[in-house]
């Protein structure tokens, strides 16, 4: 680095500017914090109208795991959407994944640890590869991801119907149900729940503090900047694409562990359901700007609306259009806010 | 600037909060809160009751829910709707546990999987709510009060017989499913195979169409493509029914491959009407609904209940569709 | 006759159709400030970043310090000690002033964390600081995003990004071209230490008063092809306008033949460079 100096006086360094600001007040100000306080504002109405129901222990801990799933899914979605990318892929990944652990398992046969954890490396690695075959037509081929991620959809659905011949596979080792699947820690927390926030924290640290993560920044705000850094763009998405898929793999084992059956039928909205949560979490479409809590916050707002909406006992068929409306409400407010700080 | 995002955020909030509240009074209940005053006599209490559906929009259950409902408001009982987008586990488990953070006196529920649907409903149960089965049910149920459906076997059984009298007793016959894992489909379909073969005829197989009418129409094109001399087709619940309808009429084979039904749905009553479909085997959704809160009832005041009820169902044909009228499946209440 | 520095021979780039390069020749000695001048579409910009490694040419050779080099990446010519200020600025606009001037090349933390990839924010944004300040750049808050500064400022950045890591030549696509009266002068004064430094500047710009004002030597792209080069000294701004549209051509080496005392500024003093 040269070192120019001039002949005026140097200002002195100021120290005070350049100590980062405490954590409690970063995270006051933070990007997130607004979707946060929507989230503080659900949960309010909902406790308000339906304190014993909503409010209790156990609905805490079913809204939690009914998240858990679309968490991980999320994790990965973030990294991706920062980017500037897509991934309309991850429900069908889920799927796959399941299928093939589940039938890896079941051709293992036994019911131990060894066979769970076959189950796991199997279903890892079948996201793994969906992940890569995205990262590559998208980082080499220069295919679009809406496309490329539209395409292993419909491949990685298709190969789960043919592996299955169309029937959900439904014999899972009953050791990794009760342990994993309906297991809970100090028989609280169910371990769905704290695998979950764990890749969630895990993830959020390594997309906030580390190379990747900045990467990851760089890409999305300006491709073709980073590649006059000498960042290997190309290298990286790949790895960005790959880590969803992965993240997808272990979201279609967890989904087995719990529901004990691959539930091929359920997941064709998760795709949509995750864009939703890391969009709402303040993450933005064009790429460049996101953080992992504010996914966290994405997860859970259509999670509170769902449980709330049933206990407060709105028509169902109302519930659908009442949870669009608060999503574009919640991101339109975020948006306002971005907008006055950037304006200028 | 940033006062304009509180206002717009305070309103968001209250948006919330009109929709939950004027939402709730929507859910087809009885008397919403009038749980004190009128009616009730003190010996009476209110019991809230919910009705969880395989799947939302399938006349089936609506048809159930209408049942249910008259029942309830007899009996003076607070009765929700609710179900899942799809026939899914884990699309229905949340709904589930949403219904028991309300923790309801009783809860009819028809289980989406025979499996995986028992640990959500057991908790249920545990936290002290009567559960009634409706439809489907558990591969263990020991904890409901009461099972009731159709006898589903004997439904395809007579499926099977009603086919066989329609292409004249012999010749290939193909079943549209659901999914393995649901009682009651599976049992028809197995009620039909024995039926079929009791009755002389070629049962070349069945398929599954995940209860998506697009999948069954497909399907149902695939076999034709495969056994172009096919002769009858047998779809075990509405969605299937409605599917198989349609592939019928897309490959052209309208009237030279007969179709008996499960369900009676609108939509399967204009096929029969027009001659798409030439049978139905209507079930008493309506009755089960009733039931179920019947049960429910007795169960949360100390009478007898029936561990097991089997309800009967109606053929219905173009030639008998002005007398069965009653049978025919409601969209509405 | 001084050894170039860099010198680029019948480099020809096309895109498709066009071919924005025909056969380009283009110098740069040691320790100076060579303008690039051109009209609209001459291909300026297709040879800076052909030279900064963001093409790669259909034809021709690069050499380095006299011996020929493939600069295939950024990388490549950020190993030979080149650095660029694109015309676009080439900044990630959501990152703060700190990551981009660090961008691709970030300060790991100290020991198992920095290997583990934990990067070191707060180092970055204050050796950034200092850059800025030590080239009169003013920002409010570095942990700003970059969006959120006014264009003179971004452009600062760049600059000082450059300037920053650059050991030997440093490429200025159009540096003042979104910049105030102050900033301008800033910049042009920042030209004239780099280069007295030991760093070769070469400067793209359409402003001849400021060509004039920096300048050692001028070259002239037309049409994709080198058409003339000077020595400040020696010609008027008319000139290299003509020299531009095609009146005239001037491709001879006079220009390095004369020894570089003609340069104003540089001969007294203690930043006087030695030869």
């Amino acid at each position: 680095m040269t070192d120019v100096t001039t002949q005026a006086d140097r200002p002195e360094l100021d120290d005070e500017q350049e100590r980062p600001a405490p954590f409690w007040q970063r995270l006051v100000a933070g990007s997130s914090t607004p979707i946060g306080l929507i989230l503080a504002a659900l949960v309010l109405v909902f406790s308000v109208l339906e304190p014993n129901a909503f409010l209790d222990t156990a609905n805490a801990r079913n809204i939690a795991t009914d998240a858990a799933v679309l968490l991980v899914l999320a994790t990965g979605m973030t990294y991706v959407i920062i980017t500037a990318g897509i991934d309309l892929s991850v429900g069908a990944v889920l799927v796959f994944s399941g299928v093939v652990s589940a039938k890896a398992m079941n051709a293992v046969g036994g019911d131990n640890w060894g066979v769970i954890f076959v189950g796991l490396a199997v279903a890892l690695a079948g996201g793994l590869a969906w992940g890569l075959i995205n990262g590559f037509l998208i980082a080499k081929a220069k295919i679009p991801a809406f496309v490329v991620t539209l395409g292993t959809l419909g491949m990685s659905l298709g190969a789960s119907l043919v592996i299955t011949g169309g029937v959900d596979e439904r014999e899972v080792p009953f050791k990794l149900i009760t342990t994993i699947g309906t297991g809970r820690a100090f028989d609280q927390i169910p371990w769905l729940v704290i695998i979950a926030f764990a890749v969630a924290i895990v993830f959020g640290i390594v997309l906030a503090a580390t190379r990747f993560g900045r990467y990851t920044y760089a890409v999305g705000s300006n491709e073709e900047a980073a590649r006059r850094a000498g960042i290997p763009v190309d290298r990286h998405l790949m790895k960005v694409y790959a880590l969803a898929g992965t993240l997808a793999g272990l979201a279609g084992f967890l989904s087995l562990a719990r529901f004990s059956t691959t539930t091929i039928g359920g997941h064709d909205t998760d795709n949509l359901q995750s864009i939703a949560a890391v969009v709402i979490g303040g993450t933005s479409l064009f790429g460049g700007i996101g953080t992992m809590l504010g996914s966290v916050f994405g997860v859970f707002i259509p999670a509170v609306l769902d449980n709330g909406f049933v206990i407060v006992g709105v028509n169902p068929f109302w519930q659908e259009i009442a949870v669009g409306a608060v999503l574009v409400g919640a991101v339109f407010l975020d948006q306002l806010r971005r907008r006055s700080q950037y304006q200028r | 600037m940033t006062r304009k995002i509180w206002v717009l955020a305070a309103s968001l909030a209250m948006l919330a909060f009109g929709v939950a509240a004027c939402g709730s009074d929507d859910n087809g209940s009885t008397s919403s809160g009038a749980s004190t005053s009128g009616s009730s006599s003190a010996a009476k209490k209110n019991y809230k009751m919910t009705l969880i559906a395989g799947v939302k929009g399938d006349e089936f259950y609506i048809t159930m829910n209408c049942g249910a409902q008259a029942k309830a408001k007899e009996l003076g009982v607070t009765l929700d709707f609710q179900g899942p987008d799809k026939f899914d586990a884990s699309l229905q488990t949340p709904v589930v546990n949403a219904v028991a953070a309300k923790k309801p006196d009783a809860v009819l529920v028809a289980p989406t999987d025979t499996k995986a649907m028992y640990a959500p409903i057991k908790q249920l149960a545990d936290a002290g709510t009567k559960v009634a089965l409706v439809d489907t049910t558990l591969e263990q149920a020991d904890f409901a009060v009461s099972q009731i459906a159709s006898d589903n076997e004997g439904g395809g059984k007579a499926a099977a017989d009603t086919l066989s009298k329609l292409i004249g007793g012999k010749g290939k016959v193909f079943v549209v499913n659901v999914k393995p894992g649901i009682s009651t489909t599976d049992a028809r379909g197995k009620g039909f195979e024995a039926g079929a073969k009791a009755a002389g005829l070629t049962y070349v197989g069945q398929q599954y169409d995940d209860d998506d009418p697009a999948k069954a129409a497909a399907v149902t094109k695939a076999a034709l493509a495969k056994n172009p001399d096919l002769k009858g087709i047998f779809a075990t619940n509405l969605f299937s029914a409605e599917g198989a309808a349609s592939g019928i009429r897309e490959a052209g084979k309208l009237g030279k491959v007969k179709i008996v039904g499960f369900d009676a749905g609108p939509k399967q009553v204009e096929d029969l009407k027009n001659g798409i479909v030439q049978a139905l085997i209507a079930q008493k959704p309506a009755e089960i609904g009733a039931d179920g809160v019947q049960q429910a009832y007795n169960a949360l005041t100390g009478k007898p209940t029936e561990k097991q009820i089997g309800t009967g169902f109606t053929s219905i044909t173009k030639d008998n569709l002005a007398e069965n009228a009653a049978a025919l499946y409601k969209p509405s209440c | 006759m001084p050894e170039p520095l860099l010198e680029a021979r019948g480099i020809v780039k096309s895109f498709g159709r066009v071919r924005a390069l025909r056969g380009a020749n283009f110098t740069v000695l040691p320790n100076e400030v060579v303008a690039l001048v051109g009209d609209n579409g001459a291909g300026k910009s297709t040879l800076v970043k052909t030279l900064a490694g963001v093409h790669q040419p259909d034809e021709g050779e690069i050499l380095f310090e006299g011996e020929p080099v493939e600069i295939h990446t950024p990388l490549d010519a950020r190993r030979l000690g080149i650095e660029t200020v694109y015309q676009d600025l080439a900044l990630a606009a959501e990152l703060d002033a700190g990551a981009n001037m660090f961008l691709g090349r970030e300060i790991m933390r100290p020991g198992v964390l920095g290997r583990l990839g934990f990067i070191d924010k707060q180092a970055m944004r204050t050796r950034s600081r200092e850059a800025f300040d030590n080239l009169g750049v003013a920002l409010q808050d570095t942990a700003a995003p970059v969006a959120t500064m006014s264009g003179g400022q971004r452009q600062g950045i760049a600059v000082s990004r450059a300037v920053t890591w650059a050991s030997k030549v440093v490429f200025m696509d159009e540096p003042t071209a979104a910049l105030g009266v102050v900033q301008t002068r800033n910049v042009l004064d920042l030209i004239g230490r780099v280069r007295g430094q030991g760093l070769a500047v070469v400067l793209i710009s359409h402003n001849m008063p400021e060509v004039f004002e920096v300048a050692d030597r001028i070259e002239v792209l037309r049409l994709g092809e080198r058409v003339a080069r000077f020595r400040r000294g020696d010609v008027s701004m008319e000139d290299v306008v003509g020299a531009m549209t095609g009146a005239i051509t001037h491709d001879t080496q006079d220009d390095l033949e004369r020894p570089e005392a003609d340069r104003p500024d540089q001969d007294v003093g203690p930043d006087a460079p030695r030869r």
